[in-house]
């Protein structure tokens, strides 16, 4: 945990930077792993030696941010939490942040988004399999759910013992955001696409006023591959449970669980496409979105911005 | 779950997203307001001694969240001055009637005539609906209404356009519709036929007004006639082209028939002997029909920092007037905020064949007559330069002035006696500012 805090910027080493690019029509693409996803950039320009820059940049960010915040990973930040068993932990500013905006999520959803509930996956298994968890191993871990209980300061955070934070919900989309920001500080002048497995974010306008073409996932079209969306600027993402479901006795039980009773949200969407500023913006109404179950069409309709839903 | 005030789950969240990433929040909330844009422009032009514009305008434009677009516009003018009434210049003063009827205006000797009395306001309303659907064809339907004291014009128009190609190809056609109908003051007047003039009994009087004198058998409205109309059918067929990353073009054919009433009820022309003075001033007539084509080549070029919008027009008519366009804008980007845009733009037209700067005694009188500039042979060029600027609010304001000059020629007519002398052909030179206001 102080070794983590020790290196704040993360630099993954060199080695893990394996990026590929390829130039395409008006374009150039990197592409690299991260965050369990594929990572594509799109970047405007013929210059060979600039996308590739851009490229790495992506990839040592991302790279940098699955490190600090992968439960997965031991000498994470998130695993230095869920190990304090109740002991304040020092965290930096852009933990502060991240945190802080789990805790809006929160107060927006009136706790139905909730970063403490990953801890349900311990009996959920969304792998096609037919095994609902029995209600008194829910019961179990209901009592270890609830943002309330966590105390969250600029300097630290306590988490009850027995607790789990997973910032899987927010951080990929927080890693484009925070990419396409780097990127429009090296290169303020090229429109690049950030897109790390359909979390998108465009860092300006083309340079003709095109738009960008982007593939999203359409469950029900999978045989015709992508819907494709147009995109000028902005953030797109999308919230779905594609290939994460529980088939049982004929119920189609969907990943995306209520942290109240434990259970998948009743009728949630195949899959919610948003349009925002920000991806992270995007994302997160996407997956409030997703919450609403049976509401999501009215819910997004309220909003005001573009999206895509399909049952 | 009942999300509190659902509306504003969005926009509390681009706060936060914004305070995520440490930006501010004032970039989301301008994002969110965008569906209705307005632009506000004033405009005024002026020629040198002649006529002068003022005018305003408000457009609106409503994006949906279908990308379907709402656009309605009003456009308010006032126009004043002199303009040339189409008589030539002579050695002596000239005295004309005003087209009331009710009064006359006299001309030194060797200046250009001008009737003075131009005054006219004018409303326009505007508006459109473009409707995407099928994913890759647009339709878009139009109406407009205009106004002024003597003159009223409704039009109606559709266009379709179709994406193809990744949508690199837009294919577009159009027709529109219009209906103009003009009741000039004092009457129309038939065509060719004499001007009444009154005898100038000079401007000691009183007042120090000019005074007239009128034929004892002259009665006003006398060889006119009531409103006239006429009725314009456009097409329009497109193809717009990107090239690649940074050029788009396009061409476009268009064809225009008009039917009706295309006279000037307040031009006239000067009927002269073998010495060049005037013998009679008559009305000018024009043919009734109209076939225009027209040829338009555009090409956008997006550099670095600049952006290069070149386009060339041909049209031509069975009037026999041809005309070549070229125009072109510089657009310099000074940073993220600032561009200025010069503007050079060329234009060449041929007479019309019932062109006439003025008519000879001798010659027959031919069917149509007209000795309007603006359908003789003329240049004009204008030289502008725009300056723009995009404020923190995301407002953006732009200023420009342009000088415009448009020089007719002789299209090969001899000028008997005393014509040789004087300048049949002025220039009009013309000053255009415009301020402009997006938001």
């Amino acid at each position: 945990m102080a070794a983590n805090q020790a290196n704040p910027a993360g630099a993954a080493p060199k080695a893990e930077l394996a990026v590929t690019l390829q130039a395409r029509e008006g374009f150039m693409l990197g592409t690299f792993d991260a965050m369990a996803s594929p990572c594509e950039i799109l970047i405007e320009t013929d210059d060979k030696q600039l996308a590739r820059q851009i490229t790495q940049l992506a990839c040592s960010e991302a790279k940098r941010i699955e490190h600090k915040y992968s439960r997965y990973r031991a000498d994470s930040v998130i695993s230095a939490i869920n190990s304090s068993h109740g002991k304040p932990i020092p965290i930096d500013d852009e933990t502060f942040r991240l945190l802080s905006f789990a805790n809006t999520c929160y107060q927006l959803s009136e706790g139905m988004f909730d970063i403490t509930s990953g801890i349900l996956g311990k009996v959920w298994r969304f792998n096609g399999s037919d095994q609902l968890p029995s209600q008194s191993d829910i019961d179990a871990l209901l009592s270890l759910i609830g943002w309330q209980r966590v105390a969250l300061t600029a300097n630290t955070v306590t988490l009850p013992a027995g607790m789990q934070l997973d910032v899987g919900g927010i951080g990929k989309e927080y890693a484009v955001d925070r990419v396409a920001t780097l990127v429009s500080e090296q290169a303020p002048e090229v429109s690049v696409v950030v897109n790390f497995g359909g979390d998108i974010q465009v860092t300006r306008r083309r340079l003709n006023d095109q738009p960008w073409y982007i593939g999203i996932e359409n469950p029900l079209k999978t045989e015709q591959g992508e819907t494709l969306v147009k995109i000028f600027q902005g953030g797109l993402a999308t919230s779905g449970d594609a290939r994460r479901y529980l088939l049982h006795e004929g119920k189609r039980y969907s990943h995306i669980l209520n942290p109240e009773t434990g259970f998948p949200v009743e009728e949630p969407p195949r899959s919610v496409t948003v349009a925002a500023d920000s991806c992270t913006q995007a994302g997160l109404l996407a997956t409030l979105a997703m919450l609403q179950g049976a509401g999501a069409e009215d819910f997004l309709a309220s909003q005001g911005l573009t999206h895509w839903v399909y049952r | 779950m009942q999300l509190n005030n659902k509306a504003t789950v969005a926009s509390a969240l681009a706060g936060a997203a914004c305070a995520l990433l440490g930006t501010p929040a004032a970039q989301a909330e301008e994002g969110m307001l965008k569906d209705w844009q307005f632009d506000t422009a004033i405009l005024y032009y002026g020629e040198t001694d002649r006529v002068s514009l003022a005018e305003g305008v408000i457009n609106a434009t409503k994006t949906n969240d279908d990308d379907s677009i709402f656009n309605v516009k009003l456009v308010l003018d006032t126009l004043t001055g002199a303009s040339a009434n189409g008589a030539v210049a002579q050695p002596y003063a000239q005295t004309f009637s005003r087209p009331s009827g009710k009064d006359g205006y006299v001309v030194n000797a060797g200046e250009t005539p001008l009737d003075d009395t131009f005054r006219d306001t004018r409303v326009q309303v505007s508006g459109s609906w473009m409707q995407p659907f099928a994913d890759t064809w647009r339709a878009t339907g139009a109406v407009n209404v205009s106004t002024e004291y003597d003159y009223l014009s409704l039009g109606l128009s559709g266009l379709l356009e179709k994406d193809l190609f990744m949508r690199n190809t837009t294919l577009s056609a159009g027709l529109s519709f219009q209906f103009d109908s003009i009741n000039p003051v004092g009457g129309t007047p038939d065509a060719l036929t004499s001007m009444l003039v009154p005898t100038y009994l000079g401007d000691d009087n009183d007042e120090g007004e000019d005074e007239f004198e009128w034929d004892d058998d002259y009665e006003e409205g006398e060889n006119k006639t009531g409103s006239e109309s006429k009725t314009t059918t456009d097409l329009i067929l497109g193809v717009t082209q990107v090239i690649n990353r940074r050029m788009l073009m396009q061409f476009n054919y268009g064809l225009s028939v008009v039917d009706g009433f295309m006279t000037d009820p307040y031009k006239l022309l000067s009927v002269v002997d073998n010495a060049g003075m005037t013998q009679d001033i008559i009305y000018e007539g024009r043919p009734d029909s109209r076939t225009k084509q027209s040829f338009f080549w555009q090409t956008k070029y997006a550099l670095d920092n600049a952006v290069v919008d070149v386009s060339y027009r041909f049209a031509t008519d069975d009037w026999d007037i041809d005309s070549h366009t070229i125009d072109s804008r510089f657009r310099f980007n000074l940073g993220d905020n600032d561009y200025i845009q010069p503007h050079l733009r060329y234009y060449q037209q041929s007479a019309a064949e019932f062109y006439r700067p003025f008519l000879n005694q001798a010659d027959p009188l031919p069917m149509y007559a007209s000795a309007d500039y603006r359908v003789g042979e003329m240049t004009a060029y204008t030289l502008g330069l725009k300056y723009g600027h995009k404020m923190e609010n995301g407002h953006e304001w732009a200023v420009r002035a342009e000088y415009y000059q448009q020089d007719p020629k002789n299209a090969g007519f001899d000028e008997p006696g005393v014509l040789a002398d004087l300048d049949l052909y002025p220039s009009v030179k013309a000053v255009i500012l415009q301020f402009n206001y997006h938001f």
